[in-house]
Parts: C-alpha cells; sequence; structure tokens
C-alpha cells in the first residue's frame, strides 16, 4: 500500500484524482492509475510505477491481469530476471499501458519495449563493467589553479617580449612547462575506452574509370567555360592571371619551378658517375674537366649533369672503334 | 612543301581563346619572316644541349684531332636552323629587323609612338 501510495505520488496531477482509499484492491488502483493518467507522463515512471504495483499485487494476492490482456503469470520479481528476452511481465505491463493511451496501441507498445530492452541493456552493461566509469576519467584529471600574480607575471612577460629583442630568454620555459604538463597528463593513466578507432576506409580510387574519356574532358571543358565569369574588377583579374600563370605570385619566389631536392654533395661530388669511363688517357681527362665545370654550375639540377655525362658515355662508346685505331 | 608549310603556319596561328573572358591574343604572326625566325629559335632550343656537347668535344686540345674531326662532321649533319647564330632578335609588333631594342623587343618606331602616348611605363622624353 505504500509502494503504491508512493508512486501515486510521484505521477503528474492527473493521478492526484484517483487518490482512492486503502479499500480497494491494488488492482483496482492500478486500472484507476491508468485510467487517469494523462498523455504527458513519461513512460519510465509509468515502468516504475507499474513494477511497484505488480511487485504489490503479488505480495497480497493472486489476480488476473487488466481486462484486455490474459492473466499475469506468478513468481520471480522482475529485479531477480536479467536476461535478453523481456520478462513476460514487463510485456504485459507494457501492453496494458499501450492500450490505456489515446495514440496508436502498437507504436506505443513498442516503444515501451524498446525502452525495456534499453533499459536492461545498460544494467547488464554495468554489471559487467563495460561502460564508461566517469570515475577513472575524472581521476586523472587536476584542476589548474592560476594564480593571479602569475596570469599578471604572464601579461607582463607578453609586453616585455614585444620590447625585447632577444626575446627567446622568456618563452622556452613556457613552453617547457607546458610540455611537461601535457606530457604528463599524456603518456599516464590507464585506457578509457571512450573513443572509438576510425576505421580508414581503403581508397576506392581504383573503383572509377582509369582515363577519362573524351565525353568527360568535353564535359568538364563546358563546365569551366560556363562557371568562369568574366573578371568583376582588377583584382579578380588579376587572380585569373595568376592562375593561368601570366602573373607572378606574390611575394616572389625565387625559386619557383626549380624544386631541387638534392644535396649539396650530389651537386659537387660526380665522381662517381665516372665510373663507365677509362681509367686512363685523354678520355679521362676530358670528363675530369666537365665534371669540374659542372660541378661549378649551380643553374642545373643533378638530373640534368647526370644526363650530361651519360650522353658523353654513350657518345664515346658509338666511337670505341675509332678510338682503337688511335 | 607549300602544304606542309601551310600546315605549319596554320599550327602556329594558335587560338589561345576560352569562350569566356575576351582578351587581346595574338593569333597571327606578323609576316612570313618572323614565322620562320620562330621556327629557328625553337630548334635552336631543341638541339642546344647536344650542340654545346658537341662544340665542347671539338673545341679542347686534350682529345685527339681524329675524334674532334669526326665531331665536326657531326654537328654539320645537324639541320641548318639549329644553330642560334640564325636567329634575328625581331620587333615583335613590326617584325623589323633593324633599330630594334632589346630591353623592349620594340623596334624604334613603335617605341617611340608608345612612349609619346605614354604607354610605356618609367619612358620619359630626355631633356637636359
Amino acid at each position: 500500500k505504500d509502494e503504491s501510495a508512493a508512486s501515486k505520488d510521484s505521477t503528474p496531477e492527473g493521478a492526484a484524482k484517483s487518490q482512492v482509499d486503502g479499500a480497494e484492491t491494488p488492482k483496482q488502483q492500478l486500472l484507476d492509475i491508468i485510467g487517469s493518467m494523462k498523455v504527458e507522463v513519461s513512460y519510465r515512471k509509468k515502468l516504475q510505477q507499474l513494477k511497484a504495483s505488480e511487485n504489490k499485487k503479488q505480495a497480497v494476492n493472486k489476480l488476473e491481469g487488466p481486462d484486455s490482456e490474459g492473466s499475469v503469470p506468478q513468481g520471480i520479481t522482475e529485479d531477480t530476471q536479467r536476461g535478453k528476452p523481456l520478462n513476460p511481465e514487463l510485456v504485459k505491463a507494457a501492453s496494458a499501458v499501450a492500450s490505456s493511451l489515446p495514440h496508436d496501441k502498437k507504436q506505443t507498445e513498442s516503444e515501451l519495449l524498446a525502452q525495456l530492452r534499453r533499459h536492461e541493456e545498460t544494467t547488464d552493461k554495468q554489471k559487467k563493467g563495460g561502460t564508461i566509469n566517469i570515475r577513472n576519467v575524472i581521476s586523472e584529471m587536476t584542476v589548474k589553479r592560476q594564480s593571479p600574480d602569475r596570469w599578471v607575471a604572464r601579461k607582463s612577460g607578453l609586453i616585455s617580449l614585444q620590447l625585447d629583442e632577444d626575446g627567446q630568454r622568456i618563452r622556452p620555459e613556457r613552453s617547457s612547462a607546458h610540455t611537461m604538463d601535457a606530457r604528463r597528463s599524456l603518456k599516464v593513466g590507464k585506457r578509457l575506452n571512450i573513443f572509438t578507432k576510425a576505421s580508414t576506409e581503403p581508397e576506392h580510387a581504383l573503383k572509377t574509370v582509369s582515363s577519362p574519356t573524351i565525353w568527360d574532358l568535353e564535359f568538364a571543358r563546358d563546365v569551366a567555360a560556363v562557371t568562369a565569369q568574366p573578371p568583376r574588377n582588377g583584382f579578380e583579374e588579376m587572380i585569373q592571371w595568376t592562375k593561368e600563370g601570366i602573373l607572378w605570385e606574390f611575394p616572389i619566389d625565387n625559386e619557383v619551378g626549380m624544386e631541387d631536392d638534392a644535396e649539396f654533395h650530389e651537386h659537387i661530388f660526380l665522381e662517381k658517375h665516372l665510373e663507365g669511363f677509362p681509367k686512363e688517357g685523354p678520355i679521362r681527362h676530358f670528363m675530369e674537366l666537365v665534371i669540374c665545370g659542372l660541378s661549378k654550375n649551380p643553374y642545373l639540377s643533378v638530373k640534368q649533369k647526370v644526363e650530361h655525362i651519360e650522353w658523353f658515355q654513350k657518345y664515346f662508346e658509338e666511337k670505341k672503334e675509332l678510338l682503337q685505331e688511335i | 612543301m607549300a602544304a606542309a608549310a601551310l600546315c605549319w603556319a596554320l599550327r602556329a596561328a594558335r587560338q589561345v581563346l576560352p569562350s569566356s573572358c575576351p582578351r587581346q591574343v595574338r593569333s597571327y604572326y606578323v609576316d612570313w619572316r618572323m614565322l620562320r625566325d620562330v621556327k629557328r629559335r625553337r630548334t635552336a632550343y631543341e638541339y642546344a644541349d647536344e650542340r654545346l656537347r658537341i662544340n665542347a668535344i671539338r673545341k679542347n686540345s686534350i682529345l685527339p684531332k681524329e675524334l674532334q674531326e669526326v665531331a665536326d662532321k657531326e654537328i654539320a649533319a645537324l639541320p641548318r636552323d639549329s644553330c642560334p647564330v640564325r636567329i634575328r632578335n625581331r620587333c615583335i609588333l613590326t617584325s623589323r629587323p633593324r633599330g630594334v631594342k632589346r630591353r623592349w623587343r620594340l623596334s624604334r618606331i613603335v617605341f617611340r609612338h608608345f612612349a609619346d602616348h605614354a604607354q610605356m611605363s618609367g619612358v620619359q622624353r630626355a631633356m637636359w
């Protein structure tokens, strides 16, 4: 009786009307509550209420079920049973609630059951300890307290940096402090399993057609021609020119188009390319002069220099018989 | 041969205009002499490396003379238009072969025309 009263108190004002006296049976109470209940009631509260009333029912009497459904089976309370399939009592209760509501009964029933299932799942997970334990997360966090004088010192430090020409004194200290803090919090502590690894899908670039057909090219050209509006002002005109390559990009980069990734030693020490040549003789002398000249040439790339030497190699290979006669 | 030259000329008279963005583009060369000059510049660019290397063999005193004679014959066998000496710096607007200032690539008459109309940046009539 107490439970039902408590549960009744928790429901909204709609149920206040059905404040029945203790003389009525729990079943009557349940039915009255359901009948007078408004739609705004949350399902969870209803379920709790139902559970409480059902426990009450079983404690008191063997009762028949609600009018529309069959009899409520006796036996175990819902709390003990935590299997995957829902408790049939819960199902019955859910269907009873659904039937009492003015909306679509099937839908409400399914929603109620889904809620129940979710509830069961979360409780299962919590029992197994799979869900995120807030305690673990919070344990590693520390509240960062910055005293006001430190704030003042920072501000003054910033100002002094501007005035200071050699501003390198102050910066590394602060940065080291920051990295120290970050290091401490990043590498310490056990895994929390909050984020799932984002699965990087294999690139689907190979699925598409290897070479674009003529129609694709035509289409692309038409689209480009249509979308390319004439420039509205001088700035847009200059932008267009820069894209086409007529105008240089500012600030001017002296090394545009010259992407020489080779190190200086590849430019200067070119003797290793001289392996195909005879060790002695005028040809070797000549090639050494060539290499000396190439090593002083800043305008050619390493590839061009290598090609130069290879051309000479090929040339002398062809002229070999002539050279033998000499 | 005339047909080949005509084909070449048509190819040379290129039109680079995209459909939008009207911009003045020079689509023809001023005259045939300018076209021939353009041809010579192109072949000279293509054969520049080879010419440099063969000349390097020819113009040194280390290699044997027979080799140098062979190199002479080889360089003579290259196309005549590939030598850079045949390039003439013509005026780009009128194709005038003489009186061309190198900095502007214009003949003196065109230069004077533009300068008087204040279309040459930084150019002023001298007075001292």
